[in-house]
């Protein structure tokens, strides 16, 4: 008995060992420029929070590339028949998962990667992939962070905090709001999104910010920030963080007698907001990408995805979806896998037709034009207010 | 001024939460000397277990409002007080004479495995409280004070002065604190101390389970991680009032909540944490017994 326990142990140690050094070669020595073959299939890898709070809005990401898959395949594949072949590997929204899980994709040997939901567990998957010459079009998390390093193989097609930012103070302008009240939740996405938009109020100088503030996540009191709120006189808030804090927020701020109005940002723009919140979110404005329900001439399209998962399209469905069809136009126009070659590709795309309009690059790899419209929370659901065109 | 009755008022509603919970680590740690870092998944089950009763039960008995969740709220407590004696034979029992460090994994085994396996079954979506405790606020002093409020605030206070109550008069009671004085002395004594410690975590967890409910229909939202953070204000609650004291745990709670409310006032909400932990240092550099928590190394 207490042989075998021993010998246990020491496999145990071995495999780690093992893994350890199979996890090193994938992600540290594997890279070096091409990583795919001349034939068999083309492997896209997507890291998706696919566990944890988040894993709703990982599974519907999923689905949406799938859906691209299946239809590119159905019509032939790129490359003279080569069919796209998804590995899905699971973000958990947590920084330690997702390197691990991008040392596992790289390894796996896969050309290009359309994955990426939180921006903090997606910043630390970069050097991995760019070592690992991967190029990725990340097609939701969007901080800042992601490009400033100006990493080559790194394409944004979600709009960044700077754009979402922009697009909060043309609305603000529009409704004519003074004082702003700005609140995150102290992650990178959220704070990038509250400092830009401050920055840009005061240099605008149209309105003013009576209060920039940060919560924790995670708890379910948020009486002193609604405190703070209800003392700015604010007559906008407006929320960057996620919807389980937002939703909590919004109930508590209209409990304590709240006039003023209230916009979240994209991480919010979710009907679960309007669960927790109830009758409270009502009239909440979003600042968000458009999502299927929000595009005109989507229907189609939506009713191909409801009959193939049986729900309908989240956000990000369709960004997902969109990642997939330009890595394969990418892979198409380069004639191969070639990492130098796609990311050329990619830069020159021009106008690739997406769900959120015409697509193209800038220098920063970020998308070239806006890409970000006011939605309003109406009947528990949101819908479209203003495309600020 | 008004402002100032207002951050108190915060502060107490919070610490009432944070009392409840911490009841349960203070009752536990006093007579096992176990950190059961279970106990705030234990409240996250509760909030769960009457979701799920009033979601099976359907609108006509969810229009019962009040009184509807103080039924699911008993329920939830006898619910997550089973929990807690099952919890307490299967991980912490068989470990009884081993070292401490060895239990306290357990327990950290013991809260992930609530944690995950409530997202197994209940999808790691948040809810929406089916029942919610809506209603207007009236100004009392400056600050915005709401039914509702009152009503979880004095749900907790009867909650603690029964257990109060019954650890100082019952005879159960009697044998809780002579375990917590001398383990084998009580054995040899002839009290049953595993039953004793079984009853002990059933009432810590059905205090737990009830502050749960409350949260659910107080705030809203549920979800699986709910207990976390919670489950660790409330640990810390239990360490300012004097761990393994019953009142201390009530007066630690009240305390941590006022410190966090106050302190989000005087330095900014992000530093909230940050100030209410380093005051709980500097407290405890003081004062390492707690605020109640001199019997505590009189007994010893």
């Amino acid at each position: 008995m207490n042989f075998r326990k021993r010998t246990i142990g020491m496999l145990g140690i071995a495999t780690a060992v093992l893994l350890a050094t199979s996890a090193c070669s994938g992600g540290l020595l594997g890279g070096g420029g091409d990583t795919g073959s001349d034939s068999g299939p083309i492997k896209i890898g997507m890291i998706v929070p696919t566990s944890g709070s988040s894993a709703p809005t990982g599974a519907s990401m999923a689905n949406g590339a799938k859906m691209a898959v299946d239809e590119i395949n159905k019509a032939g594949g790129v490359l003279n028949g080569r069919m796209l072949e998804l590995q899905i590997a699971d973000g958990a929204c947590d920084a330690q998962q997702a390197v691990a899980s991008a040392n596992k994709l790289v390894s796996s040997g896969v050309v290009i990667s359309v994955g990426g939901y939180c921006s903090g567990a997606t910043l630390p998957t970069l050097p991995i992939f760019n070592k690992a010459g991967v190029p990725m079009i990340i097609p939701a998390a969007n901080s800042q962070d992601l490009v400033k390093e100006g990493l080559k193989n790194v394409f944004l097609i979600n709009g960044t905090g700077l754009q979402q930012s922009t697009a909060a103070l043309t609305f603000i302008k529009k409704q004519g709001y003074k004082s702003v009240a700005l609140v995150d939740d102290n992650t990178s996405y959220s704070v990038d999104i509250t400092t830009e938009t401050k920055k840009q109020i005061e240099a605008d100088g149209a309105a003013k910010v009576v209060l920039k503030t940060s919560v924790n996540a995670g708890e379910s009191d948020y009486s002193s920030v609604v405190r703070d709120i209800m003392g700015s006189n604010a007559d906008l808030l407006y929320w960057t963080g996620y919807y389980q804090e937002g939703g909590l927020i919004i109930d508590q701020l209209k409990k304590a007698g709240y006039t003023g109005d209230i916009m979240v940002a994209d991480g919010s723009a979710d009907p679960t907001l309007a669960t927790i919140a109830g009758a409270a979110a009502e009239g909440v404005y979003a600042t968000m990408t458009p999502t299927p329900n929000t595009i005109k001439g989507a229907e189609g399209w939506i009713a191909d995805y409801k009959k193939a998962y049986g729900e309908d399209p989240k956000p990000y469905s369709t960004q997902s979806y969109d990642a997939v069809r330009l890595a394969a136009a990418a892979i198409k126009a380069a004639g191969n896998t070639k990492t130098d070659d796609v990311i050329a590709a990619l830069e020159g795309i021009k106008d690739f037709k997406a769900f959120s309009g015409p697509l193209s690059f800038t220098k920063e790899h970020t998308l070239a034009s806006g890409g970000f419209v006011i939605l309003v929370m109406k009947d528990g659901d949101f819908q479209l207010f203003d495309d600020l065109q | 001024m008004d402002q100032a009755t207002q951050v108190i008022w915060d502060g107490l509603f919070v610490g009432s939460f944070y009392a409840l919970i911490a009841l349960g680590y203070s009752m536990v740690y006093g007579i096992i000397k176990l950190l059961n870092f279970a106990h705030g998944d234990i409240y996250m089950v509760g909030a769960f277990i009457g979701y799920a009763i009033l979601t099976s039960l359907g609108g006509s008995f969810q229009s019962l409002g009040l009184f509807a969740l103080i039924v699911v709220m008993m329920v939830s407590m006898l619910l997550t007080g089973t929990i807690g004696v099952i919890v307490e034979k299967l991980a912490y029992q068989p470990l009884r004479g081993a070292p401490r460090l060895a239990v306290l994994i357990t327990a950290v085994g013991a809260s992930f495995a609530l944690e995950y396996g409530v997202a197994a079954i209940a999808s790691p979506n948040p809810r929406g409280f089916p029942v919610r405790l809506d209603g207007d606020f009236v100004l009392v002093l400056g600050a915005r004070v709401t039914l509702p409020q009152i009503i979880l605030m004095l749900i907790a206070g009867v909650l603690m002065f029964a257990l109060d109550l019954y650890i100082r008069r019952t005879s159960t009671g009697r044998a809780m604190r002579s375990i917590s004085l001398d383990m084998k002395g009580s054995l040899l004594m002839g009290v049953n101390v595993n039953k004793v410690i079984s009853r002990t975590f059933f009432i810590g967890s059905a205090l737990a389970g009830a502050a749960g409910v409350m949260a659910g229909a107080y705030y809203g939202k549920i979800d699986f991680l709910m207990g976390f953070i919670i489950g660790l204000k409330a640990f810390t609650a239990a360490v300012i009032g004097g761990i393994g004291n019953i009142r201390g745990a009530m007066l630690g709670g009240l305390v941590l909540g006022l410190v966090e409310s106050i302190g989000s006032q005087l330095v900014g909400g992000q530093w909230r944490d940050a100030f209410a932990f380093a005051v709980l240092i500097l407290f405890l550099t003081l004062r390492p017994t707690g605020i109640l928590g001199e019997r505590v190394t009189e007994r010893v």
